[in-house]
């Protein structure tokens, strides 16, 4: 349940590495050492485990086409955990070394392995979900998806490390992920006598309270236009809260509610701060064919919050059909560089038409820039980019009454400049992918209602609730093309 | 200064094997801890100088003496620092931790540890109050101490477990704002005791009472012989293993106060942040997996809040309870439930991808209450896990290489436990799915995919044909598809040829490979029609795919050969011809060639080749590599040649996978070939020569010369005195043998020699006489030596030595010969002497002579030498020259009569010439060649033995009389020069 080291590396594809931070628990090292008796590797230094780290995660000298170590088919990394080979010998390996990675940076640590030879499964190591969970944690503390390496958000979250650390994991066996915001702002300490009180709500909130509830719906989708091609759809929801109330264990129920013919929320996951939950919550999943009798809400969700922003739950959800159908045709006409291009979108009835945005993106790879562009669209407007392979179709806030829109027209490339390649999107395998957000609606029908929320405190709180559907991954491809899919529908 | 010690520390941190370099761990220990007692330090900078320690303290305090010294240093530290600076207390309470556990310092005998632990237990009780604290400095100082007796039980179980009731007190205070720590530490030390409970044979109900009612005084000073701290016990390994529960506590159902603990743990767990309350649950799960008396249905209260976390930990902490209580815990429904739940989080688009990627492990190792499978560890599906559940988990061209291969993996396994491992197995569209998949990963490929899609394509492919290489349809076609790829992209050779490798190694259907290679060199050599228009590297591609094809006995080379014809015959471009590497590239195919099992077809084609390359290839280096190969081609044996490659190839280490990774092939070939054609040179003898006969015996009596002319020439009995000598001379003269002596030796292992040595062919053993003594010897082969078989006489070896003067002598030998590494190597000898006594022979006289005839020669022989040094000639015969060399002598030893006899018999019998009419005398003529004599006439007398000497060599006499002290000493212990 401890981790011998860790390390913070950042690279920028695969160049400028350097191991910006790192740390060793010599305690639970001897602990290893103890543990593993004649199979203990011990833990070398940064610049041999960086070259190990970077050799198996295939980021090792990039501009060699092929090397052995690091591209060998046999290393079928599909674990979270890599093995670091630090001598030839077989027992030379450092195991399980957990890696995550996201842009430029790399985050690695090596849990404790509880027991000696043979080597135990991955999934009966408590430390390694120790591990991960740290890991992640530490990642959002750095900033999430969105650092820079040689940016201001980093370099001062690395200096806070340290004392991170002496918080968190301050011998190698971590008690706590830290927190993003800075730890002065924690609230007041409670007094004595008082309850007791969650080890993650280090404070009480002192101010007006006020409770802020935002679910957000998110549809990915890929439509094929195809009738051996299934296509496939899903949507997932996010409950966020800020709840600031005062108390030491303050308690505040939201209640998730479903219209009455809605589907049920499936795959229900809880933030630990949730005190109970019904068994029937939990019921419904997207795996399983379900059954028609499932529970359909109220789902209710006690908690004693966090004093910082947390995501209470989220669920996923089966909606019949697409926010937008839509379909995609391109044609290659007789000239080699003029295509034909027909899109048609349409909104379904159920969705409110009202967008905070809405466009349809339609990229060109493989093909020199666009020259003419001949297109009309019954809707919106259209752009083309800087760089003439990308067409934006900015449908703007509404579709029109017929809730329909369309695009006709002629695209010839005779530009000088190629554009982009995507090894992917060959001759006519070709996609739109549609931007939108809609305010104040879920596909699901899920609501939080204002009323609902019910907090338990001397204080009546300020409550607002809101919701959003957001599209991500909303591809609809060429159906005259073909799409990157396996056809048919899997069924073992 | 405090700028450069921050430096410092960094620049230690970073690589502290380099930092040591420039000066030593002691001297950089002792200014770590002057500066920490500086009060014009910073106590931001003296928390950046405890990192060393805190992160290296082995290679600090080497030994626990420094260890203990420095922790003595740190708490006199801590006592001097103001509470305020509580970051810098905290890290210096962790840095003591570190260094007591490293350094192994924890023990009741170091005085350090004692005051340590002292510290800690009054930091984590209320009573070390200081006026002047706040009170989050003293919650965090107060978690930081318990963090740090959390880790020392860790590290040295049963540390606390006298204080069970102690730290459960604290645990239960009304407002204890550090519980979370306390728990923790409570959790362990239960944990510790249970277990080394358990282990104790005989323990029960009581034991576990007196354990958590524990209450030893806090002042250790009271009890230093504490057998926690007087016997430290190594970490326990975790008692959830996969080979089963570790050792159980038999209590009877009554464990009330064990019960209780637990629930109210169990109770506030969930006040805990998610890693620390899974540690809790965890440590919780071993007691209660340890204890049989208390049911594991005590967790069920929680078992709800667990399976609808998002946190990861906090999921699998349920897998792992699963793990250890099966059905005693989760009914058939509830384990449904849990993999049902399971498999939604595998793909769950709220979770990550590394928490997909472990939640998918878990998937292939779901402990089920009743597995099926054999519990080793592999991977297996859960039998709940239907297609239908795992439809969802279906690779897509999207998915992250890791995560696709996950899923490959996971549907692959489903679609062989629906179908089993029939061939064909079509009755559902899994196969076609994952196929398709594979194709569309191709697709990705061959337009341009960049690295990290070929290599992903790859391993992709490697793990369809692990799961569905019998499925002759799609691997076929899969082997198609490769070759294709290939030809359009021959930079992908390496990653074909790699995943050829490893099918063939694996668990692929053999024969895949081979089949796969073969077409790779149909596609290779198809390029051979038209080489002008190959590109230059697309030609190094096909070498390197032929080169691979030529290890494979199976496959016939012809095509190759006719390809590498073309290649080095092909007029255009000019370029290539001069172009060292396509050479190489060229050379390697030959190489592999020259070892494949159908050669002998080749052999005409490949000299050709061979021969081509060696006249007209514009590089030297290609071109001598080219003429060493035609000569190994046509000069060695098969089995030689297959010797030498296979040396040559690197195959002492890993062989071909080796080989590849060298990028000039030409390069390392040339190393083990070098290695393989160079007579390398033992260190230290490894054979001798071991007399054969008597220890420095004799020398095998040389037949006389069969001169029958001389002896029909006038050796007949009866001839006059005169005639004897001058007969004798001139036979002599004519027949060389007389002058070579024959020595019998067996060459043997020495007892100590140099290892890898043990069996040794093809010796040959050459000597080198010492000045002067003997003519020139020829060497000596021996076929074989083997240490081993002391059944197997050893080999013989005669040397025929020719000296050139009648002294003992030395001859310097060393020997050639090939050892079990199929090296060839040279080793010294140890000199052999040639001792006075083995160059004695007989009168060389012919073998028709009688005794009469010798007895008159030896007369003969005594008058010549005896008579006056007045040069009087006694023959005509050019042997017999009047010298001045000629000497009488006498030597006397003390021998009975009986030990005369054993002398004569043992020491001289070939040489004696016997005259009957003499009863008491002994005569005893020895040839020395090259051409001396020795007679002796050995007359016994009152108490000794007179041996009177006669020679035609005065300088023989210190030898000889050497050798008769040597052979009259033992004898008679005393004898007496004359």
């Amino acid at each position: 349940m401890s981790i011998r080291a860790l390390w913070i590396i950042t690279h920028e594809k695969g160049e400028h590495v350097s191991v910006r931070f790192s740390r060793r628990f010599p305690t639970v090292e001897y602990r290893a050492k103890s543990l593993a008796g004649s199979s203990y590797q011990a833990v070398p230094e940064d610049s041999a485990v960086l070259q190990l780290l970077l050799t198996e995660l295939g980021l090792a000298d990039p501009g060699k086409p092929y090397v052995a170590q690091r591209d060998d088919c046999l290393n079928q990394q599909r674990t979270p955990a890599l093995e670091l080979h630090v001598d030839s010998s077989a027992k030379g390996i450092l195991w399980p070394v957990l890696v995550i990675s996201r842009g430029p940076l790399i985050l690695a640590c090596l849990p404790l392995v509880e027991a000696g030879e043979p080597r135990p499964p991955l999934s009966s190591l408590l430390s390694v979900s120790q591990g991960l969970t740290l890991l992640e944690g530490l990642q959002s503390f750095l900033g999430g998806s969105e650092i820079k390496t040689d940016g201001d958000g980093l370099a001062p979250r690395l200096a806070l490390m340290p004392s991170v650390l002496q918080q968190v994991c301050p011998l190698g066996t971590p008690l706590d992920v830290p927190q993003a915001r800075a730890p002065s702002t924690a609230g007041v300490p409670a007094a004595a006598g008082s309850p007791r009180q969650p080890a993650w709500r280090t404070g009480q909130h002192r101010g007006r309270p006020a409770v802020n509830v935002a679910l957000t719906e998110t549809v990915r989708c890929m439509q094929y236009g195809d009738p051996s091609k299934q296509d496939l759809w899903d949507v997932y929801g996010t409950v966020t809260c800020k709840c600031d109330v005062e108390g030491v264990l303050p308690n505040v129920t939201v209640t998730l509610t479903l219209p009455p013919n809605g589907s049920p929320l499936q795959d229900i996951l809880a933030h630990p701060c949730v005190t109970s939950l019904d068994s029937s919550i939990l019921n419904a999943s997207s795996v399983d064919d379900g059954d028609g009798s499932a529970f359909s809400g109220p789902y209710k969700f006690p908690f004693c919050p966090p004093l910082e922003p947390f995501k209470l739950c989220s669920y996923t959800s089966q909606v019949p059909v697409p926010p937008i159908l839509g379909s995609y045709q391109l044609k290659q006409q007789q000239e080699v560089n003029h295509l034909r291009v027909s899109v048609n979108l349409k909104l379904h009835e159920s969705v409110k038409n009202t967008f905070e945005y809405c466009e349809a993106r339609l990229p060109f790879f493989n093909r020199v820039q666009m020259s003419i562009v001949d297109v009309k669209v019954s809707s919106g407007h259209l752009d083309v980019n800087k760089e003439k392979n990308l067409l934006v179709w900015v449908l703007g806030q509404k579709f029109p009454k017929s809730r329909e829109v369309t695009m006709e027209g002629g695209i010839r490339f005779s530009g000088q400049l190629p554009g982009p390649v995507d090894p992917l999107c060959t001759d006519l395998t070709a996609y739109i992918k549609l931007y939108f957000k809609v305010p104040d609606l879920t596909l699901s029908g899920c609501s939080v209602d204002q009323h609902s929320v019910q907090v338990y405190s001397c204080a009546k709180p300020k409550i607002v609730t809101c919701r959003e559907l957001q599209s991500k991954e909303y591809f609809i491809w060429n159906s005259t093309g073909p799409a990157p899919v396996s056809s048919g529908y899997y069924t073992a | 200064m405090a700028v450069s010690w921050v430096e410092r520390v960094a620049s230690f941190l970073r690589s502290p094997s380099r930092f040591l370099a420039s000066t030593t761990a002691e001297v950089f220990l002792v200014e770590l801890l002057r500066e920490q007692r500086d009060e014009r330090v910073t106590y931001d900078v003296k928390l950046t100088m405890l990192s060393p320690l805190c992160e290296h303290p082995t290679l600090l305090c080497p030994s626990a003496c420094t260890g203990e010294e420095t922790c003595l240093e740190l708490m006199s530290v801590f006592s001097h620092c103001p509470p305020k600076y509580t970051e810098f207390r905290c890290q210096l309470l962790l840095t003591l931790t570190t260094v007591l556990v490293s350094t192994g310092c924890v023990s009741a005998h170091s005085h350090a540890s004692r005051d340590f632990l002292e510290l800690l237990l009054k930091l984590a009780q209320d009573t070390y109050y200081d006026p002047a604290d706040v009170p989050s400095a003293l919650r965090s100082t107060r978690a930081a101490a318990c963090e740090c007796l959390r880790e020392l039980e860790a590290c040295c179980p049963s540390l606390l477990s006298q204080h069970l009731e102690l730290l459960n007190g604290l645990r239960q205070q009304e407002n204890p704002r550090h519980h979370q720590a306390l728990s923790g530490l409570y959790a362990v030390v239960l944990r510790n005791g249970v277990h080394l409970l358990a282990r104790q044979a005989g323990a029960g109900p009581e034991g576990l009472k007196a354990l958590l009612g524990g209450n030893a005084a806090v002042a250790w000073e009271a009890e230093p012989d504490s057998p926690a701290l007087t016997d430290r016990a190594a970490p326990l390994p975790s008692v959830l293993g996969p080979s089963g529960l570790g050792p159980t506590l038999q209590t009877g159902p009554d464990c009330k106060e064990l019960r209780s603990v637990l629930s109210s743990l169990l109770e506030e767990s969930y006040l805990l942040t998610p890693l620390s309350q899974a540690a809790l649950l965890h440590a919780l799960t071993e007691v209660v997996a340890m204890v049989s008396g208390v049911s594991p249905a005590i967790f069920k209260a929680q078992l709800l809040r667990l399976l609808g976390t998002s946190k990861v930990c906090l999921f699998h902490c349920t897998l792992l309870m699963k793990a250890a209580f099966t059905d005693s815990l989760f009914s058939a429904e509830d384990e449904a439930f849990l993999l049902k739940r399971l498999v939604a989080l595998c793909q769950h688009p709220q979770m990550s991808t590394a928490a997909q990627l472990f939640y998918t492990d878990c998937l292939v190792h779901f402990p089920e209450n009743r597995p099926i499978g054999a519990a080793d560890g592999g991977e297996a599906l859960p039998v709940l896990l239907t297609p239908r559940l795992a439809a969802s988990l279906v690779p897509t061209v999207f998915d992250e290489p890791a995560t696709m291969l996950a899923r490959l993996n996971v549907s692959a396994l489903v679609h062989l436990e629906e179908h089993g491992a029939r061939e064909g197995g079509a009755a559902g569209g899994g196969l076609a799915y994952l196929w398709e998949h594979l194709l569309l990963r191709l697709h990705v490929v061959e337009h341009g995919g960049d690295r990290a899609a070929v290599v992903t394509f790859f391993r992709a492919s490697f793990l369809f044909l692990c799961h569905f290489g019998h499925v002759e349809r799609h691997a076929a076609d899969l082997r198609r598809r490769l070759c294709a790829l290939y030809l359009r992209h021959c930079r992908l050779a390496p990653h074909v040829l790699n995943l050829a490798d490893r099918a063939q190694d694996g668990p692929v259907r053999p024969g895949w490979a081979v089949a796969l290679l073969r077409s790779l060199q149909g596609v290779a050599v198809s390029a051979g029609g038209d080489l002008a228009a190959v590109s230059q590297k697309d030609l190094h591609w096909h070498l390197r795919v032929l080169a691979r094809v030529a290890e494979e006995g199976q496959i016939g080379q012809g095509s190759t050969v006719d390809f590498l014809f073309a290649v080095a015959t092909a007029a255009s471009p000019p370029s290539r011809n001069e172009d060292w590497r396509l050479g190489s590239d060229l050379l390697a195919v030959c190489r592999h060639l020259l070892a494949h099992p159908g050669l002998d077809a080749l052999l005409c084609p490949l000299a050709d080749v061979l021969q081509h390359v060696a006249r007209h290839h514009g590089d030297t280096d290609v071109r001598d590599h080219a003429r060493l190969y035609y000569s190994l081609l046509t000069a060695l044996s098969r089995e030689k040649l297959a010797g030498v490659l296979a040396n040559g190839g690197g195959g002492a280490n890993g062989g071909r996978q080796d080989n590849k990774r060298v990028l000039s092939a030409m390069v390392v070939e040339s190393q083990d070939l070098t290695s393989a054609l160079t007579i390398h040179k033992a260190r230290t003898p490894v054979f001798h020569l071991v007399a054969k006969d008597r220890a420095g015996g004799w020398a095998e009596p040389t037949p006389a010369p069969e001169d029958d002319e001389a002896a029909a020439a006038g050796t007949e009995p009866g001839a006059p005195d005169a005639d004897v000598l001058s007969s004798y001379r001139s036979q002599l003269l004519s027949s060389g043998a007389a002058a070579e002596i024959a020595l019998s030796y067996e060459l043997r292992h020495l007892d100590v020699g140099p290892a890898g040595f043990d069996r040794l062919f093809s010796l040959r053993l050459h000597f080198e006489p010492s000045a002067g003594r003997f003519a020139a010897l020829a060497d000596v082969c021996v076929p074989r030596l083997f240490r081993e078989g002391a059944s197997a006489a050893p080999p013989a070896v005669t040397l025929t030595l020719r000296p050139r003067a009648p002294y003992p002598g030395t001859l310097r030998c060393s020997a050639v010969f090939t050892a079990q590494d199929e090296l060839t190597w040279h080793a010294a000898l140890p000199d052999v002497h040639v001792a006075f006594r083995q160059l004695f022979k007989p009168l060389p006289v012919p073998a028709s002579w009688g005794p009469a005839l010798r007895l008159r020669a030896f007369e003969r022989l005594w008058d010549e030498f005896c008579s006056d040094g007045d040069g009087g000639s006694v023959g005509e015969g050019g042997g017999g020259d009047a010298s001045p060399d000629r000497a009488c002598s006498l030597f006397c030893g003390r021998l009975g009569e009986a030990e005369l006899e054993a002398l004569l018999e043992e020491h001289f019998a070939p040489f004696r010439v016997a005259d009957p009419g003499d009863a008491t005398g002994h005569r005893v003529l020895l040839f020395i060649p090259p051409g001396s004599h020795v007679l002796l006439r050995i007359r016994p007398q009152e108490d000794a033995v007179q041996f009177h000497m006669a020679t035609d060599n005065w300088r023989l006499l210190p030898h000889v009389n050497d050798f008769l002290l040597s052979v009259t000493d033992w004898e008679a212990r005393n004898g007496v020069d004359s």
